[in-house]
């Protein structure tokens, strides 16, 4: 057991409600077209030159980072890396040309040819913002020692989507809102932070999917904030819905109805012996609202915030070696998971 | 084509998601896809910003000029969005400033700038020369002491090495 564990198994700072947190950096280098504007062998170029910066003779990185070309992956495993959060489904889209420089701990992730030559990202549990820009910063300046980057001193990093220029940075958190949601104000509240630059949408499925109340807050303002003034604006509000959150919780957890449903949710994931992915989700997030409200003992929030990520179909058939699963073995295999993950003695009070 | 969402509106957006442990690609209106706001945790990678352009370009007919970076045509920014390259902010820079404003504000960057760019010219001092940077190195040595306080041990390695090849002058230019 030498494996460090994945920054997704993790319980980070507000972990009650702040699930992760990412910062990526967009990145282009000099001289060459942005990807959309580059052939094949032109794509090959700069992976090459990027490669060399990176893992070259006299290299600073090699064994912190894997070099993975994403048409050397199975289409499970490169599935498997959008549903940990490590890739967009853009990048793995279009195999050819693009590889991804990868940390052990899963918390580094470059993409390198998707939308822009170089997308750093750096993934953290919790509400780490500061911290996870710091990493990725120091990243940037390593990077830069080798590699000169497009820049103007008006525009900032210049990207292939104007979107994106100033700092190239985007940063959001996953938050569990299973009580806001509950109260029916999450359309409000995304409707007035959109007003303040900032952008708050289910994180995990859409429409009537199941989203296991999972939502992604994130920064739209690029040009004329400085990074530090960004992530602090988030931050800032972030720590007021946090607030909401806990208080919304507070109140809910005290009915009788909502300690049943996530009683019995415990008691579903504990023994079922099929599991569907949207009633898994689903489930988990009624004993996440439990465990972070202190009325569930035993049950860890990184257990729960790791079973979130390794119960979706491409990760939970990864190690099986199949493209695909028939739907049946599949909810077997994720039941099986669930149940030796959660198999410890949760205690709960007794009702009133 | 027509939105594959709503069946409505004619198709302007490929959108790419994981569903049920597959990729898969629809092509969508752009009222669908800001509806959407796209896959799972990454609703924030792209924009349809075809749709964003569209109209605003649409008086302009001047002779096709090419970016000598890339050689791309303004049509083809505004058509799909993207820009071609890093030389493309000059070659059409009048053009695509009011689109820069539409979407950023009239603003100008306030955030980091490349390490490498340690000489910049600044307008506003009549183009005079300035340093931005202390040493690198001391920089680098200050992240080192830090990186090891914090217990980032990964950092501290990646650190470490950078210090020792500065020193030993043998890693760039
Ligand atoms: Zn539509
Ligand atoms: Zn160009």
């Amino acid at each position: 057991m030498n494996e460090p564990l994945k920054w997704y198994e993790k319980n980070g700072p507000q972990g009650d409600v702040a699930v992760s947190v990412r910062v990526r950096l967009a990145r282009n280098l000099q001289g060459y077209p942005f990807p959309g504007r580059l052939n094949d062998a032109g794509k090959k170029q700069v992976l090459e030159v990027i490669k060399e910066a990176v893992l070259g003779p006299n290299s600073l990185f090699a064994g912190v980072f894997a070099w993975v070309p994403v048409s050397s992956l199975s289409r499970t495993a490169a599935v498997s890396l959008v549903e940990r959060h490590l890739v967009s489904p853009e990048f793995i889209s279009r195999p050819q040309g693009r590889a991804l420089l990868l940390s052990k701990d899963e918390s580094i992730a470059v993409m390198i040819n998707e939308e822009d030559h170089i997308r750093i990202q750096v993934l953290q549990e919790g509400l780490s913002l500061k911290e996870a820009w710091k990493t990725a910063s120091r990243l940037d300046d390593a990077l830069n020692e080798r590699l000169s980057f497009a820049f103007d001193p008006r525009l900032g990093y210049l990207t292939q989507s104007p979107i994106d220029l100033g700092t190239g940075m985007r940063a959001s958190l996953v938050l569990h809102l299973p009580a806001m949601e509950e109260s029916g104000v999450i359309g409000r509240t995304a409707s007035n932070l959109s007003k303040l630059g900032l952008s708050l949408q289910s994180a995990w499925g859409e429409g009537e999917e199941a989203t296991g109340c999972l939502y992604q807050l994130s920064n739209r303002v690029t040009l004329g904030l400085s990074e530090e003034e960004a992530l602090s604006n988030l931050e800032t509000i972030a720590m007021q819905l946090l607030r909401q959150e806990r208080g919304a919780r507070e109140k809910l957890m005290q009915r009788l109805d909502t300690q049943d449903t996530v009683a019995r949710s415990l008691g579903i994931l504990q023994n079922a012996r099929l599991l569907g992915q949207g009633e898994c989700l689903k489930l988990l997030s009624n004993v996440r609202l439990g465990a972070a409200c202190g009325f569930l003992k035993g049950v860890s929030l990184g257990t729960l915030n790791s079973l979130l990520v390794l119960t979706q179909p491409a990760t939970l058939r990864l190690p099986s070696g199949q493209e695909e699963l028939p739907g049946e073995e599949q909810e077997l295999l994720r039941a099986r998971l669930v149940r030796r993950m959660l198999a410890n003695r949760v205690e709960m009070p007794e009702e009133i | 084509m027509i939105c594959q969402h709503c069946g409505k509106n004619p198709a302007t957006t490929r959108i790419k998601r994981i569903v049920n442990g597959q990729l898969s690609e629809t092509a969508i209106c752009s009222d669908c896809a800001r509806k959407m706001g796209y896959g799972p945790l990454l609703g924030d990678w792209s924009l349809p910003l075809g749709s964003l352009l569209g109209g605003l370009m649409e008086e302009e007919a001047e002779p096709e000029i090419r970016c000598k970076g890339c050689g791309i045509t303004f049509e083809e920014i505004t058509r799909t969005g993207r820009v071609g390259c890093a030389q493309c902010y000059q070659t059409f820079g009048q053009r695509l400033s009011p689109m820069i404003q539409r979407i950023h504000g009239n603003t100008s960057h306030r955030g980091k700038s490349p390490a490498k760019a340690q000489l910049t010219l600044q307008p506003q001092t009549g183009m005079r020369v300035v340093p931005q940077k202390t040493s690198l190195l001391e920089e680098k040595e200050k992240q080192l002491r830090q990186a090891v306080e914090e217990q980032n041990f990964e950092l501290a390695v990646v650190l470490r090495d950078e210090i020792k090849a500065m020193k030993e002058g043998k890693n760039h230019e």
